[in-house]
């Protein structure tokens, strides 16, 4: 097949693909659960098949970019490797630090909830410490806390405290002050008034904080195996990998990369939808 | 001085527990290095020396400090030794960052608001892109871009920030271009405005406030994302390359003071968008 | 794959439209490691022959194999076992020349962590460099019978970052260092050589060639760019052989081109001496039977997770059609 062929072969897909998506969303089929499946699949298809024809027609060298089939390919031939690392990555290193994170950060934000002058010294410098590119920590803590998975869970809750802190802090302040005063006229204790009121008006903040806190604890347990690591993990092949050429396997370690980060993402959302079925933004 | 009394309290607080925790970890390199000798060390003994390592595991705050104002004051701003000089190669990605992540955030929001099927299809690419995380592509993108033919850091840099930084202005936009209610919409209708004019005078105007807000985060993202993109893609100038090199030559110093600079530009950058918002909300008549 | 190589040499061609630009892409970052280059680039020697050579320091993340794939270098440095890797992926990587005539790869140890020879590694941990660095590692394990699994009686492997903190907090008993870097960031942290034991690869029967300089196969089927190989082969070893002269002045000119601004003089002054140790006894030309010994060594250690090569390299690896003429007088 020539290399013109190919090209036009990828972006008619794509022509067809956009125009099924248009004639979908404007569709009856579009407003079911399905259909909204379908529209965002079509358009992945889509990319994946215009970079498969791109990399053929161009011939591009596979050592610069691989074709998303060789991708695929690899991923399936290598996938103990890729759930070795996926372990050593993903669940001891980004899950436990994001676990031990976010409950510091949650205990962090009562303290400061019931101690009005923690809140007003810790909170203006958890909100600055947010904003920094804390991944810079990473080599320091590497060498703090040795080269297994521990340093990239300490990584991982340097990067998630911060966000998490300021979230469940806002969050606790959402309860309408009518709504306190009604507790307080009860008698509640600030147990029940924290337990009944403020945790479930707080909801919709802290899951906002838990998915920030989500994608940062990939990236942080990753750049952490940049740094030293024992010979598995996902950043150590990400790393290593380009070095032997190997950039097949790169890519695929990209995509279990993706794929854990979108799967955390995924239900942390229907968590929350469960958690916050009543307010306003789940509704309709 | 009721709201900074417990910041300076707080710091303070932290100050002291930095300069505990720097005694308590150097302090294993001084026995180790006493037990290779075969001497004895004392606490009074112990406290100088770990305070002033060359390469120390946790350096004490004024040590960091006298690295961070050597590599500003030290040398002319444009030698490679100045961590202003490469401050500015950082603020630059950033900025370049930014901006591309701006344009790429409204002009996908725009998309999004426009046409229904954009919305359906690519809105939750958007999302899933930010859970992939952005460090394992980083390398890739300087491959790539280089295949090209873009030539340097600079462009995959932006890039990289970019593709961070884009993600909540475009959140904000359709929220904001969104925010306008159908009573509004019916009004400008009955006025026979067309949908450029629509936009124009309804939509736009009313996204503002949500524009705004969301370029605090926003700068902060393209920061991050300029940092990881100059740590581990052989990058030999920035802050974030500073961070990595200070590791790689056993100064940890170098990492330490690269760290600080790079919060005071963090810090720095957010005043002066948080400046712009407020200047951008009086002039758009709302009293701040 | 036919296709895919002629459109990678398409666009090397393109990289270099004057034939007297030279890109070289360096295996690591500017350091006294590369001293001849800079000497030659900055003592004029490149002018002299007429060539504008450009040099891209590297780093982590960076593969040079993959630089001079995709046509953003003509030259590359980097190791053998690399290099003979790349071939056999199908990036026909030809050794033109071998400044490094010596090997400074080691693996040092603590005493205090219990390793006198090589029959205490067993269940010690040991730090490795990645990205291609590590197979002259895995060749020497296999030739002593270890495991590198992680398994009992074995060693465990951790791969190490750029610097010797693993060995300095003992997080690892023994680390590998290149004699003229971390070998010094070693004894600069305040351990003294006693203290240490230190391997040598060589020593230990495992030949690795380092630092060559390597071109893609097609490229030299060109006569005009065979021709500018031999002025760069000839500038470069000038500039080696003047850096070995001159180590002093060599460590400011790194310093002087060194982007970072993070390197120190002293070190490199410290790293100019040792590396002199390595390149003074070669000219330049690759011994062939450093070449035989360096694949006999890799092939002992064929892992199916993690191989340098699986057979003995097919085609031109290495060639001394430039070192010939160029080291000619």
């Amino acid at each position: 097949m020539s290399n013109a062929l190919i090209l036009l072969m990828g972006f008619g897909f794509w022509g067809a693909a956009w125009g099924l998506n248009i004639a979908v969303a404007g569709s009856a089929f579009g407003r079911t659960r399905t259909g909204r499946i379908f529209m965002p699949l079509l358009f992945g298809l889509t990319l994946l098949v215009l970079w498969e024809a791109l990399v053929r027609a161009l011939g591009v060298p596979p050592v610069i970019l691989p074709a998303p089939s060789a991708i695929a390919a690899k991923f399936a031939s290598s996938t103990d490797v890729l759930w070795a690392d996926f372990v050593q990555t993903a669940v001891k290193g980004a899950l436990s630090g994001f676990v031990i994170g976010c409950s510091a950060a949650f205990v962090t934000a009562i303290l400061c909830d019931r101690v009005p002058f923690l809140r007003a010294g810790l909170l203006p410098i958890g909100n600055f410490v947010a904003a920094l590119p804390i991944v810079g920590l990473a080599p320091i803590l590497v060498m703090w806390f040795g080269f297994g998975w521990q340093s990239k869970a300490a990584v991982v809750v340097a990067m998630v405290f911060f966000p998490m802190l300021i979230n469940v802090v806002a969050g606790l302040q959402a309860s309408e002050r009518m709504q306190r005063d009604l507790m307080a006229t009860w008698g509640a204790s600030y147990t029940q008034a924290l337990w009944k009121l403020r945790l479930p008006a707080a909801m919709p903040f802290i899951f906002n904080g838990l998915k920030i806190s989500a994608s940062l604890a990939l990236i942080g347990a990753i750049v952490a195996e940049y740094f030293g690591s024992p010979v598995v993990g996902m950043g150590f092949r990400i790393s290593t990998a380009v070095g032997v050429l190997n950039i097949e396997l790169v890519w695929a370690e990209i995509a279990v990369a993706a794929l854990a980060g979108s799967a955390l993402y995924g239900v942390i959302a229907i968590v929350e939808r469960g958690v916050t079925f009543w307010h306003p933004s789940q509704r309709g | 001085m009721r709201r900074v009394g417990p910041i300076f309290a707080v710091l303070a607080a932290l100050l002291a527990l930095w300069y505990l925790a720097a005694i308590w970890m150097n302090a294993t390199w001084v026995y180790d290095q006493a037990q290779r000798s075969g001497v004895e060390v004392t606490l009074a003994e112990l406290i100088p020396a770990a305070m002033a390592q060359d390469r120390p595991l946790l350096p004490p705050p004024h040590q960091v400090a006298a690295k961070l104002w050597e590599g500003v004051t030290a040398q002319a701003i444009t030698s490679k030794r100045s961590l202003i000089y490469h401050g500015f190669i950082t603020f630059r990605g950033t900025m370049a960052g930014f901006a591309l992540g701006i344009l790429l955030g409204v002009g996908l929001a725009m998309a999004i608001v426009r046409f229904r099927v954009v919305d359906k299809s690519v809105m939750p690419w958007a999302i899933i892109s930010q859970t992939i995380p952005i460090v394992a592509i980083a390398p890739m993108i300087l491959v790539v871009a280089n295949q090209l033919g873009i030539q340097g850091r600079e462009v995959p840099k932006a890039i990289i920030a970019s593709y961070l930084s884009f993600f909540p202005v475009l959140v904000s936009m359709v929220k904001g271009l969104r925010a306008p209610d159908q009573m509004q919409l019916d009004l400008l209708k009955t006025w026979g405005a067309s949908e450029g004019e629509t936009f124009r005078k309804l939509r736009l105007p009313a996204s503002m406030p949500y524009f705004f807000a969301s370029l605090k985060v926003a700068v902060a993202a393209a920061l991050v994302g300029t940092i990881v993109g100059e740590l581990p893609t052989g990058a030999v100038e920035g802050l974030g390359a500073r961070m990595l090199l200070g590791s790689q030559y056993g100064e940890p110093l170098i990492t330490w003071a690269a760290l600080f600079a790079s919060a005071i530009l963090a810090g720095a950058l957010i005043l002066a968008v948080g400046l712009v918002e407020r200047l951008a909300a009086v002039k758009m008549g709302v009293r701040a | 794959m036919k296709r895919i190589l002629t459109a990678g040499l398409m666009a090397a061609m393109a990289s270099s439209a004057s034939a007297e630009d030279v890109t070289l892409q360096l295996k690591w970052v500017t350091q006294a490691q590369f001293a001849g280059y800079y000497v030659a680039k900055d003592k004029g020697f490149y002018d002299e022959e007429g060539l504008n050579v450009t040099i891209k320091p590297g780093g982590p993340d960076i593969a040079p194999e993959q630089v001079i794939a995709s046509g953003q270098a003509d030259v590359i440095t980097t190791w053998m076992s690399p290099g003979l890797a790349a071939r056999e992926r199908g990036v026909p990587l030809v050794n033109i020349a071998q400044p490094y005539k010596g090997q400074g790869l080691q693996l040092t140890c603590l005493k205090e962590m219990g390793v006198e020879t090589t029959a205490d590694f067993a269940d010690k941990t040991l730090g490795v460099w990645f990205f291609g660095n590590e197979y002259p590692f895995y060749a020497w394990m296999a030739k002593l019978g270890l495991a590198t699994d992680g398994s009992a009686g074995g060693v465990t492997v951790l791969k190490q970052a750029f610097n010797v903190d693993a060995l300095l907090q003992k997080q690892a008993a023994c680390i590998s260092v290149m004699t003229y870097n971390e070998y010094g960031q070693v004894l600069d942290a305040g351990i003294t050589p006693d203290q240490l034991v230190t391997f040598t690869y060589r020593e230990e029967g495992v030949t690795v060639l380092e630092d060559g300089l390597y071109v893609m196969e097609e490229r030299l089927e060109d006569p005009a760019f065979q021709e500018t190989m031999v002025k760069f082969v000839r500038a470069s070893m000038k500039g080696w052989k003047y850096a070995e002269a001159n180590p002093d002045e060599a460590a400011q000119i790194v310093i002087d081109n060194d982007d970072s601004g993070a390197q120190s003089l002293e070190h490199q002054q410290y790293m100019m001496g040792e590396v002199a140790k390595l390149t003074a006894t070669g000219n330049g030309a690759l011994d062939p039977a450093d070449y035989e010994a360096t694949v006999a060594a890799l092939l002992a250690a064929v892992s199916p997770d993690n191989p340098a090569i699986t057979k003995t390299p097919e085609g031109m690896a290495w060639t001394h059609a430039i070192t010939d003429k160029a080291l000619a007088e």
